[in-house]
């Protein structure tokens, strides 16, 4: 078994769909339709992630994402419909882990979900040197390389990509970033990191129109791909 | 006439009255200069009568003391210089005392009714402000002002966005609602006008009582006056009417554009809502058909590979499906007028960002860059923009030889930024380069056809142009956009 995934979705047909697909792929999987029961079940089987869609009845998916955050460790990837990207950064503000887009293929899905439970792991097993593909930050030594070559960054690139990487595959909202590495004055010029980011691909010798390392999220903020 | 005379009968009967007392006192006390009393008697004329009567006791005083009092007695003849002087001084002096009295009392009466208007009207903009209804207050007003001398009628149209409302007022038929269309329009009075404060009767037909009109800023006065009857101060008092009506309709327009504006926002709300919940309608089948489909398709399942392989044939017709419904709405959402969220960006952030999207739809295939390092920003929505590129860049992708090459490239003047997506494919047919922007307009069988059309109106709503044309390698899409305003100085 690869993990305990608690399905919230108000559609049947969806439900069955994701019950079969995630079981082929080794997870153990419940599926409940409203919010209510997402906090029950979340309480009584401890899921380690929770696919909760937005678009429920009675409670919707942001209250029942602030009401479940307090009171799980699961990771929780939120999917909706169209969702409008001011609703992906409410969902990523209230403690979404990520977000997915429907209609999606289940290879996507399961991906996505291998990423935050790896995320996770790494989360606990606390280690001091955070690595994404190539490129390697020794949070204790303050370093930095990409390639196996030491890179140079000011302070600001630095915390920026050490928020980044501790959050590497999770998409951080501009605010967040905004909040985390200047603080609370700079929240709202979302153009500081804009331009910090490009700094920081510059140096790491990342390509804007290929980026290997920083993804830009549109209308959301960044990721670094893990 | 008899109201007239009596002044002058009072100021005769005051003159004898006092040429008697002067005689009495006169045979007891032989005082000269008593002739001053008679001064007094004329002053109080003047003061409470005005300069006729002031002067015509005047006059009367003369004669009577020169015939009772100036030797020879008796007579109207003077014999002394000493007399005579005193007798021009009595007249000088009833003559200027008469006529300063009477032009104070003149001055005093103007101001009485002057403030009698004042008061009026201002209890009247007070009612008027005070009534929530502006047509409430419109009616009051139009209730004082026929009982002006002279006005049988005073009505009121509002202009509503073009068309005439009668709004308070006696009955305006469709004959004179098109006159005070017409007048407003050309912002010409007809009849009357206003000028030193008051309503003037233009000369034209003066004993007619056709209706006159005075176009104000948000409605038409109607008003019919009688020109014989009506009276200078009234029609002040009417002017300064028109003048609050004037006010009080721009007021009403004021509120009625507030709620039109409120009406159409509502409007938008709805649409918005509309289409958020057709999305949603339309794609949450093709996600449990594609979630269903594609949980299908793993091993584990134990389908043979042909069946694997229909069912990915299925989804992908199930992809084309939500991407056909996606361009829709998105087609939809921007002729619904929605707004940009338009901020700086640096335009290879966006391309990166497009191409970054597209990974599993160019499959390895590169694309040429020629995007300067210090290109200004642009201010534009991200995610917009970004459709743009993803539809221009998937769309050369399509048309480019396997072999082929894309190339995207942008440069900057001090306006604007243009950019422009080329490939080495076959040419667009010279008389299909404006018609690919078209909705439903498709040069391949299985396309939306709404790819390009999107583009266009992104690119239109940022106050931009874009146009396809053949360049020598191949055909070339090139757009603008709009540079930040303020560029960033770090």
């Amino acid at each position: 078994m690869s993990g305990r995934v608690l399905v919230v979705d108000d559609e049947v047909e969806m439900q069955r769909a994701l019950r079969t697909g995630l079981r082929y792929h080794d997870f153990e999987v419940r599926a409940v339709g409203t919010g209510e029961e997402a906090l029950r079940e979340s309480a009584a089987w401890r899921p380690d992630v929770i696919l909760l869609d937005l678009g429920l009845p009675g409670m919707d998916g942001f209250a029942t994402l602030r009401a479940l955050r307090p009171a799980t460790r699961a990771a929780v990837i939120v999917v909706s419909v169209m969702p409008g990207e001011k609703d992906k950064v409410r969902a990523l503000d209230a403690g979404a882990d990520d977000y997915v887009v429907k209609p999606f293929g289940t290879d996507e899905l399961v991906a996505r979900i291998r990423a935050v439970l790896r995320r996770q792991a790494d989360l606990s097993a606390g280690e001091p040197v955070i690595r994404a593909g190539d490129l390697e930050i020794d949070l204790a030594r303050r370093s930095v390389t990409a390639g196996g070559r030491a890179v140079r960054l000011t302070p600001t690139e630095y915390e920026l990509l050490r928020y980044l990487a501790l959050h590497a595959g999770k998409p951080v909202t501009h605010t967040t970033l905004l909040r985390q590495v200047w603080g609370e004055y700079a929240v709202g010029d979302k153009y500081n990191t804009r331009y910090v980011v490009a700094q920081v691909r510059k140096k790491l010798g990342d390509d804007p129109a290929n980026p290997r390392y920083i993804v830009n999220e549109p209308g959301v903020g960044y990721r670094l791909q893990a | 006439m008899l109201r007239r005379a009596a002044p002058y009968a009072i100021a005769i009967a005051g003159v004898i009255v006092v040429t008697i007392a002067i005689g009495l006192v006169s045979t007891r006390f032989p005082v000269p200069g008593l002739s001053a009393f008679y001064l007094l008697l004329v002053l109080w004329l003047g003061a409470t009568w005005g300069r006729g009567p002031a002067v015509a006791g005047g006059v009367a005083a003369f004669l009577l003391y020169d015939y009772f009092f100036v030797p020879p007695v008796g007579t109207f003849a003077v014999r002394g210089q000493t007399e005579l002087l005193e007798l021009v001084v009595l007249l000088a002096v009833a003559l200027v005392t008469g006529q300063l009295a009477g032009s104070l009392r003149r001055t005093q009466s103007a101001a009485e009714a002057l403030a009698a208007d004042e008061r009026a009207m201002y209890e009247l903009a007070t009612a008027a402000l005070r009534s929530p209804e502006v047509t409430v207050a419109l009616g009051l007003l139009s209730e004082r002002a026929v009982r002006l001398q002279g006005v049988s009628r005073f009505a009121l149209v509002a202009m509503d966005f073009g068309s005439a409302v009668h709004l308070a007022g006696g009955d305006v038929n469709v004959d004179e609602a098109r006159q005070a269309t017409w007048s407003y329009e050309n912002k010409r009075p007809i009849g009357v006008a206003i000028a030193d404060g008051a309503v003037k009767l233009m000369k034209t037909r003066p004993e007619s009582k056709e209706p006159a009109y005075l176009p104000l800023a948000s409605g038409v006065a109607v008003i019919t006056i009688d020109p014989g009857a009506s009276d200078p101060g009234d029609l002040r008092m009417l002017a300064a009417l028109v003048g609050l009506a004037d006010l009080l309709l721009d007021r009403r327009r004021a509120v009625l554009e507030a709620e039109r504006a409120r009406g159409f926002e509502a409007s938008d709300r709805l649409k918005a809502a509309i289409l958020s919940s057709l999305s949603h309608e339309l794609k949450s089948p093709i996600a449990s058909l594609r979630a269903g489909l594609t949980a299908l398709m793993a091993p584990q399942a134990g389908l043979q590979p042909e069946q694997r392989e229909l069912l990915g044939d299925l989804d992908g017709q199930a992809s084309r499906l939500d991407r056909l419904v996606g361009d829709m709405l998105a087609l939809s959402r921007l002729e619904a007028g929605m707004e940009l969220e338009r901020e700086p960006h640096r335009f290879a952030d966006l391309v990166g960002t497009a191409l970054h999207q597209l990974r599993p739809v160019l499959k390895g295939r590169e694309v040429t860059l020629e995007i300067a390092d210090d290109l200004a920003p642009v201010e534009v929505d991200e995610l917009q923009v970004g459709r743009v590129l993803t539809n221009l860049i998937e769309n050369a992708n399509e048309w480019a030889p396997a072999d082929g090459r894309i190339t995207v490239g942008a440069s900057t003047n001090e306006e604007r930024l243009t950019a422009w997506v080329e490939n080495d494919g076959p040419a667009i047919v010279p008389a299909d380069l404006d018609r690919v922007f078209e909705t439903f307009w498709s040069r391949r069988t299985r396309g939306s056809g709404l790819g390009l059309a999107i583009s266009k109106r992104v690119v239109e709503a940022h106050g931009g142009t874009i146009r396809a044309e053949n360049r020598r390698r191949g055909p070339r899409f090139t757009f603008t956009l709009p540079l930040a305003r303020i560029a960033a100085t770090r």
